[in-house]
């Protein structure tokens, strides 16, 4: 998950900086980077790489080194791995704030979605914008269209059945808003997502629904030529690479739902619990009312299983909030990526298919048509992409989930460290010694 | 039976095994029953060494049959009560048959705290009965009913009759009988919800074990996070089966419970024999208020009161003076003896009060220290719990921190 609340902007991450040359080193960016002007041919090349996937809203070229902020914008573009620490990112975002509107038609929420940048594209270092859960959906699916050859995270589940949950509720705002943020923060970690132009109007937009309206549809050339891909082609041979990934997102998604029946079957016994717990504590209070020298021992255990009773509620209610929420946009996650890994099987087959049809075309042997050419290009486009991708969620994921379940274990651990801490303080109140005046107050049970 | 110097305060006293039986019973059926040996062990004074003096085997039966006796001689007594005879309050993991071997061990501990309890009795230490049960195993329960014991109980209906309609039991009898009252009520209701939180908390242990199989599944198509959830999977397994060795332990504190809970019978026991004490008082000082009203009537001829001799004298004539005077004295007799009666009653009836108030009152001092270590016992298995919880989930914790 991306770093929380958004940095400084000035020249970011002093660790991977000053390793690296600055390639444009100017007198101010000197200072930030440890002085070495001399441009490293590494970096040289992976810019034009860089180059060939963006679109640039003013048409300007990345090298604008007017001053330090954008160079250091341009390293970080340079820079393809992930940079979990995000010491070297340049794009903050964080979605906080719920608010309920209420109009004649409808209610809904909006939150606002605050963005910190040094990047050209964006015209102010800083944005402050509302959204609905619709704008999101609309953001998510321009995404899905003008990226297809990449994995785009999910969104919280769309519907809500009502009656069931209430969707105006604190708990659930909240936990659709935790949503939401971790949505918007992958795809600003993403080197291709986080430039998509659709993402930069949602983010800026002072009113988005004009934006929509207009239906700018710009594509990135793979998107494009995606987009009209045919289906139909039969395919004939998955790369082991993509069969594999195949393979393991079925398990996964097989495990995790699993995984999700525990944890819900497990919150439901615990309420049962809970519910017993409810019963069992007063009771001891109802005892203490009937006796004399242990009034005060017993009321004390009651308070103890009150104060278990508060805990155990505690960690049911985060469990819900935190823990289920991420599984299941796990779950929805790897749907979406088996849907890409089938689009993909799709380009391939249509570029098999195209290959053989030349091939049975005798006379064009030896030269190779464009549009066939087109389709490798294509295919090999996708691949990658995918690739790349598969591995920045694999990271990802076993970041995501090694939280989650330290998370969890962190839950239970506070839960029972409550108990202890209420357990272990009425030992000395069950061990006092009743003094003298006490006792020959309860030789008579207090009378009915 | 009680004239007997024999103390039991250097002994020690132990229902050491339960064996399973077969004989047969009294309509000559064949039967499975439970025997408990009983070892007696006299301390030498020297060395505190112990040496076996007895060893012999009961049945629940005969100690029931103990315990009954003693109720009869020993009224003034709160007596220990036994363990019980079914399982009740049982949560669904328990076993409610009798045979099971964790309900004979839990009814051996108690029928060795139950020989405990009156060996450590001032006064019910020292019955023979008591003695010949520890130490006579043939023909033991001959002695108990040559005793007559059973003649000498009251009838139930006696004693119900004498609640309803006695007039000024002692206001500590009452007081004590509501007590006892509200404490059976109590303690029911806390063991039947205690015993169903103890079936939810089970539920909860037990599902975690699911979480060890589904991790070993997933920990197979990982990488870097397979050993990471593996071992976490292994620590949720010991999670869920640590619940057992949790929920027997709690069963020792459901007893101690429960002993209470059979006492309040023992102690409404004493409050019935006092009502019905203070019901035969009340019977025989009105008995004896009437025939002096005849006595007084007879003697000035006034009949101020209904009787049936007035009525008869109205139907057939009046009687004699011999006739008069005959059954003045006879009235005169019988009221003297009936204010010797009332005299003996009244003194019973004080050294009753006396005796029992005195054995309640030793009663309530270990009720109260007995429930105050059980309920400090359940702390510390409730504090011991929350450790053991604590370091799973650190270790599983762990565990996850290396994914």
């Amino acid at each position: 998950m991306s770093g929380g609340p958004p940095k400084a902007l000035q020249s970011t991450g002093p660790h991977s900086l000053r390793d690296m040359p600055h390639p444009l080193a100017g007198s101010s960016s000197e200072e930030a980077v440890g002085g070495d002007s001399t441009p490293s041919p590494d970096l040289l090349m992976t810019r034009s790489f860089g180059d060939k996937d963006l679109i640039l809203p003013n048409g300007g070229t990345p090298a604008d080194t007017s001053s330090p902020a954008s160079s250091s914008s341009l390293l970080n573009r340079l820079q393809l791995d992930d940079d979990i620490d995000g010491e070297t990112r340049d794009l903050f975002v964080t979605v906080d704030d719920p608010k309920k509107h209420v109009c004649t038609m409808e209610t809904y929420i909006t939150y606002r979605i605050t963005t910190k940048s040094t990047r050209v594209e964006f015209d102010l270092p800083e944005y402050s914008v509302r959204r609905r859960y619709q704008d999101f959906d609309w953001l998510r699916n321009k995404l899905e269209e003008s990226q297809p050859t990449h994995l785009i995270p999910p969104l919280p589940e769309k519907f809500v059945v009502k009656g069931v949950v209430d969707r105006f509720s604190e708990e659930f705002v909240e936990t659709r808003r935790k949503a939401l943020d971790k949505f918007l923060k992958r795809i600003t970690d993403h080197p291709v997502l986080s430039f998509n132009e659709h993402l930069s109007v949602f983010l800026t937009a002072k009113d988005l629904n004009v934006y929509k309206k207009q239906g700018m549809a710009l594509l990135t050339r793979v998107g494009e030529s995606v987009k009209h891909v045919t289906g139909g082609y039969k395919l004939r041979s998955r790369p082991l690479e993509f069969a594999a990934i195949g393979e393991y997102l079925d398990t996964f998604a097989l495990k995790l739902g699993t995984i999700d029946r525990i944890a819900q079957r497990i919150i439901k016994e615990e309420i049962e619990y809970l519910v017993e717990l409810r019963e069992y504590g007063p009771v001891y209070s109802t005892w203490s009312a009937l006796e004399g020298e242990l009034t005060e021992p017993l009321e004390g255990v009651s308070a103890c299983i009150g104060n278990c009773s508060t805990a155990l509620e505690e960690l049911t209610d985060d469990m819900t909030e935190d823990f289920l929420p991420v599984l299941r946009e796990y779950i929805l996650y790897s749907d979406s990526m088996k849907s890409v890994l089938k689009k993909r099987d799709q380009v391939q087959a249509e570029y098999e298919a195209k290959l053989e049809a030349v091939a049975l075309r005798k006379e064009d042997r030896p030269k190779v048509p464009a549009d066939v050419e087109k389709c490798q290009d294509r295919m090999e486009c996708f691949n990658a992409d995918l690739k790349a991708d598969m591995e920045r969620w694999q990271n990802n994921k076993r970041q995501d989930f090694r939280q989650l379940l330290m998370g969890m274990a962190d839950k239970n651990i506070q839960y029972y460290e409550k108990c202890l801490m209420a357990w272990e303080s009425i030992i000395p109140l069950l061990q006092e010694k009743p003094d003298a005046k006490k006792k020959s107050q309860c030789l008579d049970e207090p009378s009915r | 039976m009680t004239e007997n110097n024999f103390s039991l305060k250097k002994i020690e006293i132990s229902v050491s095994e339960a064996e399973k039986r077969t004989g047969r019973n009294a309509m000559n059926m064949q039967e499975t029953y439970t025997a408990y040996l009983i070892e007696t062990r006299s301390v030498e004074n020297i060395d505190g060494q112990s040496v076996l003096t007895d060893s012999l085997w009961r049945r629940y039966s005969e100690f029931e049959l103990l315990r009954n006796y003693l109720l009869v001689y020993y009224p003034h007594i709160v007596v220990p009560p036994l363990p019980e005879k079914r399982a009740e309050f049982v949560w669904h993991k328990l076993s409610a048959d009798n045979m099971d071997p964790d309900f004979v061990e839990r009814r051996r501990i108690g029928l060795e705290n139950f020989l405990l309890r009156v060996s450590s009795h001032p006064i019910l230490c020292r019955d023979k009965i008591f003695y010949l049960f520890l130490t006579q195993e043939g023909n033991w329960k001959e002695t108990v009913n040559e005793t007559g014991f059973q003649l000498k109980a009251d009838s139930r209906l006696k004693a119900l009759n004498a609640t309803f309609r006695v007039k000024n039991p002692d206001k500590r009898f009452t007081d004590l009988k509501h007590y006892s009252d509200e404490l059976q009520s109590i303690i029911s209701h806390l063991l039947r919800v205690r015993a169903r939180v103890a079936d939810r908390l089970y539920g909860v242990y037990k599902v975690h074990g699911n979480y060890g199989r589904v991790f070993s599944e997933w920990s197979a198509i990982e990488k870097e996070m397979g050993d990471g959830l593996q071992s976490a999977g292994h620590h949720m397994d010991v999670y869920a089966s640590s619940i057992d060795d949790i929920l027997e332990d709690e069963e020792h504190y459901a007893d101690q419970l429960k002993e209470y809970l059979f006492y309040t019978e023992a102690l409404r026991a004493v409050c019935r024999k006092h009502e019905l004490m203070q019901y035969d008082l009340e019977m025989a000082a009105q008995d004896l208020a009437s025939k002096k009203q005849q006595c007084e009537e007879l003697a000035t001829g006034t009949v101020r009161t209904f009787s049936l001799k007035g009525m008869t004298t109205k139907l057939f004539g009046q009687e004699t003076p011999e006739q008069r005077e005959a059954r003045i004295k006879v009235l005169e007799e019988q009221i003297s003896e009936g204010e010797q009666y009332l005299k003996s009653k009244n003194l019973e009836g004080r050294e009753f009060l006396k005796n029992a108030w005195a054995d309640i009152e030793r009663f309530k001092e270990q009720k109260n220290h007995d429930l105050k270590e059980a309920l400090i016992s359940y702390a510390v298995m409730q504090i011991s719990m929350c450790k053991k919880g604590i370091q799973v989930w650190t270790n599983a914790k762990e565990c996850f921190s290396k994914m």
